[in-house]
């Protein structure tokens, strides 16, 4: 059996791209639980962020936290509008191949306050993911540390450290400040205790016999 | 296209018509080779079916035709109604929710990992302590804020988790973070 496509195929060209067109015009269903007000500006938002290559699951979920929270549209839509202008500062500092969690991450240590050198910077010290500095980094200023005592710290610790070294060191801080340690002495003596560990880990990995 | 010659034709039946010499052994040699074929089972129009299905075909496309089949597979996938969900990957790992509610009826666990859907995780009371309320969820590597949900009115923090700086909406949240290494 032969079957010609060249018409059907044109044809079949047409309906796809169309089809096509539609499914990405498309909603996020999710959005349905926002009012009718802010829906559509929500989804402009969202197909905007898409448009630029931002990711739009930390949009969606900040407008899902706030209809969830029964919060005003007014204060959803300014929410949602300031975490995309977060993500493409993000974006800025850490470069284009940066992942959707570095950049939610990223997002949230410049408006934590972080100056965008610091995670440029962090980038340029790790290889591997950003994600756990950088909440490691707005989690110790949410706890009262000054920011660049925190961004020192994870600087200093963000080559060679493991993420659970930085989860460490952070729950070092908090405990130390709830026992009333100043948060940027407390900081610096947890990096302190933190980078030290780090070495020897390393060291006894060095040590340790590889397989035959 | 031709024209039929009578001649022609006469001779064709005459040769076809002429007596044909047989091996005299020839029916017991057929009979025997259908003595061994399987037994008829019924079924033809089914084993008819079968074949057309199974025989091999060529088909022609021209490379716009592999295109559109193409594209419309991409489009059958994308209009999944799954798509926008989150599938929890294999690099998911389990964390474990606790918060104390003595008084509460209900609580939940609310937040980025599943929609904010006050309806999603249910806590569970703890089986030695009824005021302990926990719940256990996968998390993959990322930055998740969340809240509890008590009795479906009241806002809580968790007390041990770091709290969410960037809320914008009045009320507390709370973050974990998942690491890869």
């Amino acid at each position: 059996m032969t079957l010609h496509w060249r018409g059907l195929g044109s044809g079949l060209v047409v309906v796809t791209l169309a089809a096509g067109s539609a499914a990405a015009q498309q909603v996020d269903p999710r959005l349905e639980r926002l009012d009718s007000v802010t829906r559509p500006i929500v989804a402009a938002l969202v197909d905007s962020a898409r448009a630029t290559a931002l990711p739009t699951e930390p949009l969606v979920q900040r407008a899902l936290e706030g209809a969830t929270k029964r919060a005003a549209a007014d204060r959803i839509v300014a929410a949602v509008r300031r975490l995309a202008l977060d993500l493409g500062h993000a974006r800025d500092a850490l470069g284009p191949t940066t992942s959707p969690p570095e950049l939610a991450a990223a997002a949230a240590a410049l408006r934590a306050g972080a100056p965008p050198a610091i995670l440029t910077e962090l980038r340029r010290l790790r290889r591997e993911s950003l994600t756990v500095p950088l909440a490691v980094l707005t989690d110790l200023v949410a706890s009262g540390v000054p920011v660049d005592s925190a961004a020192a710290a994870v600087l200093s610790l963000a080559a060679k450290s493991r993420d659970t070294d930085l989860v460490e060191f952070r729950r070092a801080v908090e405990r130390d400040i709830a026992l009333g340690a100043p948060p940027a002495s407390a900081t610096a003596a947890a990096a302190a205790v933190t980078a030290a560990a780090v070495q020897v880990n390393a060291g006894a990995r060095q040590q340790r016999p590889g397989r035959p | 296209m031709f024209e039929a010659d009578e001649e022609l034709v006469g001779r064709v039946v005459r040769h076809l018509r002429r007596p044909v010499t047989v091996d005299s052994a020839l029916d017991e040699r057929v009979m025997e080779q259908i003595a061994h074929l399987p037994a008829h089972r019924g079924g033809g129009t089914a084993r008819a079916a079968w074949r057309w299905l199974t025989r091999a075909r060529t088909v022609r496309l021209s490379p716009l035709g592999a295109l559109a089949i193409a594209a419309a597979f991409v489009v059958v996938a994308l209009s999944r109604p799954d798509r926008f969900y989150r599938a929890a990957p294999a690099s998911a790992r389990e964390f474990g929710f606790v918060v104390v509610a003595p008084r509460a009826a209900t609580v939940s666990l609310v937040g980025d990992f599943n929609d904010w859907d006050a309806a999603r995780t249910p806590m569970q009371r703890a089986r030695r302590d009824a005021s302990v309320w926990t719940a256990v969820i996968p998390l993959t590597p990322g930055r998740y804020r969340y809240a509890f949900l008590v009795d479906g009115v009241s806002w809580v923090a968790d007390p041990a988790a770091p709290v969410a700086r960037d809320d914008e909406f009045g009320t507390p949240s709370s973050v974990v973070t998942v690491g890869g290494s």
